[in-house]
């Protein structure tokens, strides 16, 4: 819409504890909570912005994390509006998470059907270490992922596995998709102001 | 907005895992089209609305204009009162036909207090500064690009005053910044201008038009805003005894470090009602949201999430309750480039800032995990927040800090008088040992007062010389042999003394 600079919004949901911060700190800093690196340069990781460069176009991601508890459950839609992308977390070692996760599909299918939606597994080093500890099943993951024809990444924030591969992904797809919403939202908008130019000519 | 809080209600039993009740029918568009419906927008979504809106003005129009045809034929009233009679009848008539969309106020019935208004708002000097500073920035530009910038916004804010609906003003607004950016984009008067400059176009445009327009637009008596502010004001009031431990916010307010950090945010949230600017409002909230992060930082010792940050916001308006909330809200989702709240920080605390008035207004017992009975004990009044630590209001606290700080001070001033009475002890002291000593010291040294010296000549000093040297020889007295030697012998005498003067300088006798 305003000219060469992309500016997407990625909405992180999933319940508390699920991974989400870790993720964003992780990707906008590399690295990670649990390491004893002081983190005194950075107040908060609620909102983070970090531009990428997908075959030479610049976009700006800007990742909204958003309160996983379940008190806020009935706002979270005003975080999601107008996202152009949901990264849905659960925990690989608490099966909880994955039901949860399962709500804001339906959430999002039905209010924000223009978000395309990513499910991330966090916590795979845990898994790694200890297969013992794995609490969702990767085939049942992957079952859901494909009924909501949603994209699944198992990661870790520890080690830095396929963060940047998820929301390389997410430019890469909003990109694809672009060119032929933008079209059809140009049209739209110019023909309301030709409706509206006339009412406002008469009145004055 | 009743249909906000009823399903609340409503649905209370049925649902129980969900804290805050909205059945997800009410939430929706009334129009069926899968979109959420909003209060603001009478339960339609935007697109919903702007239709029906659309049409029912449109219908209101043509009305209008039979109607003022009509009164042509009777009377020929002057241009002025002519417009003063249209904009009567649009506004009664507006409260008639639409009045499930337009709430009626009995104040704007009165035009003669709008154009005097009018008046006033010209010389603001809010408005004259962003003026000034909306020239400066467009001398930097290329001269036919900086005419016709100024020559559009002139025009669009002449062209608004008419307009009494406010929602018609944001439609007419958020055009604007629309035509007036595809035009920067596309018209070859604007070729070579940088995206950069574009966006400060844009922003100055934004914050001049809405500066300039601020009091017309700003919580307008036309709309039942300010009836919500109230109400949302006197549910936040009833709410002052929720503590930061219910909200499970973060905040440790008993360290002063900690306290400060709130204390700013708390400023910071109440500004956002004296800012004019779009840009200045949310440049408030981001401001309270960075002090907020620090003070979980603090508490947290280490960086905070939105986890934390959502429900230490919610403490924050709570004790803060900002004056006009719900109309700052609704001015800047009305009037406010969208693309700033859709994408960027403060479009990011924004959309946070909503949540938690949407949290508040739905607040109930389970929202903070007490009981009904629990609850409503607290609302009564019979409970207090059972944590001494936690201020019960603001007043208190400031009183109990105030006196902190007060027996603070006089044990300062104490320790400082104590001090000063002890230098001057030590002084007194001083003074009399000094007086000792001297006197030790005359008596041990007396003071002989010695002959005072006198100035010496070189000549006194070879006199002086002279007087070590033996005694100089004295004439032999001879007898003479005078007959009368008794004269004699004293003239002698006395010619010796001559004589010897007379040898040792040389003669100054006559």
């Amino acid at each position: 819409m305003s000219g060469n600079k992309v500016d997407i919004k990625v909405v992180l949901l999933g319940k508390s504890y699920a991974g989400k911060t870790c993720l964003v700190e992780r990707y906008l800093h590399e690295r990670f909570n649990g390491e004893t690196v002081p983190y005194q340069n950075t107040i908060g990781a609620a909102f983070g912005a970090k531009k990428v460069d997908v075959n030479g176009k610049k976009i700006v991601l800007g990742i909204w994390d958003t309160a996983g508890s379940e008190r806020y459950e009935s706002m979270s839609r005003i975080y999601y509006r107008n996202a152009k992308a949901a990264i849905l977390c659960f925990d690989l070692t608490d099966k909880s998470s994955f039901d949860r996760i399962r709500f804001w599909i339906g959430e999002l299918q039905t209010h924000e059907e223009a978000c395309k939606i990513y499910i991330c597994a966090t916590k795979k080093d845990i898994i790694d270490a200890d297969p013992n500890t794995r609490d969702v099943n990767e085939k049942e993951a992957q079952a859901l992922a494909k009924d909501v024809m949603a994209e699944l990444y198992e990661t870790s924030s520890k080690t830095g596995e396929n963060i940047n591969e998820l929301f390389m992904a997410i430019a890469q797809y909003y990109l694809e998709t672009v060119k032929t919403t933008e079209v059809k939202e140009d049209m739209i908008y110019l023909n309301e102001v030709k409706k509206r130019l006339p009412c406002s000519c008469k009145s004055t | 907005m009743s249909a906000a809080e009823k399903p609340s209600k409503e649905t209370k039993d049925d649902k129980k895992g969900k804290k805050i009740q909205l059945h997800e029918n009410d939430l929706l568009c009334k129009n069926g089209c899968g979109f959420y419906g909003n209060p603001a927008w009478q339960g339609f979504c935007s697109k919903c609305y702007r239709e029906v809106y659309q049409s029912a003005r449109q219908a209101q129009m043509q009305h209008d204009a039979h109607r003022q045809e009509a009164k042509k034929k009777v009377d020929l009233p002057t241009s002025f009162s002519k417009f003063a009679e249209k904009k009567t009848q649009q506004s009664n008539k507006r409260a008639n036909t639409v009045k499930a969309i337009f709430r009626k106020t009995p104040a704007k019935d009165s035009d003669q207090s709008t154009t005097v208004k009018k008046e006033t708002r010209r010389s603001s000097i809010e408005s004259q500064k962003i003026g000034h500073e909306f020239m400066e920035f467009l001398k930097t530009l290329r001269k036919p690009a900086a005419l016709e910038i100024s020559k559009n916004v002139r025009t669009f804010i002449e062209k608004v005053p008419p307009y009494e609906d406010v929602i018609e003003v944001s439609n007419l607004v958020q055009d604007f910044y629309q035509s007036l950016n595809d035009k920067l984009l596309s018209s070859s008067l604007f070729k070579g201008l940088s995206h950069e400059t574009i966006e400060k176009v844009m922003d100055y445009t934004e914050r001049y038009i809405l500066t300039r327009l601020y009091r017309y637009i700003f919580c307008p008596p036309t709309i039942n805003d300010e009836e919500r502010d109230l109400e949302l004001q006197a549910k936040i009031r009833s709410l002052h005894w929720v503590t930061a431990q219910q909200l499970e916010a973060l905040i440790n307010e008993n360290d002063p470090d900690i306290r400060q950090e709130v204390d700013k945010a708390i400023t910071d949230i109440i500004e956002l009602d004296s800012k004019r600017a779009t840009q200045d409002k949310l440049d408030s909230v981001v401001k309270c949201s960075k002090h907020i992060f620090e003070a979980l930082r603090q508490t947290k010792q280490g960086p905070a999430s939105a986890d934390e940050f959502l429900p230490a916001l919610i403490y924050i308006v709570l004790k803060a309750n900002p004056p006009l909330l719900q109309s700052n809200i609704q001015y800047i989702t009305r009037f406010a480039n969208p693309s700033r709240l859709m994408s960027g920080e403060a479009g990011y605390y924004f959309t946070n800032l909503c949540c938690v008035v949407n949290f508040i207004q739905n607040l109930t017992a389970e929202s903070l995990s007490l009981s009904q009975q629990e609850y409503d004990r607290y609302m009564s009044g019979e409970l207090t927040p059972s944590n001494d630590s936690q201020y019960m209001c603001e007043g208190l606290r400031l009183m109990h800090e105030n006196l902190r700080s007060l027996s603070d001070m006089r044990t300062r001033q104490e320790k400082m008088m104590a001090e000063t009475l002890q230098l001057q002890q030590d002084m007194v002291e001083f003074k009399d040992d000094f007086i000792r000593e001297i006197h030790r010291v005359v008596e041990n040294n007396p003071l002989i007062i010695k002959p005072r010296k006198t100035k010496v000549d070189l000549d006194e000093t070879e006199d002086t010389k002279n007087l070590n040297l033996p005694s100089p020889l004295l004439p032999q007295q001879v007898t003479p042999l005078d007959t009368n030697s008794s004269t004699q012998e004293e003239q002698v005498s006395q010619g010796q003394i001559t004589t010897n003067t007379a040898c040792n300088d040389l003669p100054v006798t006559d």
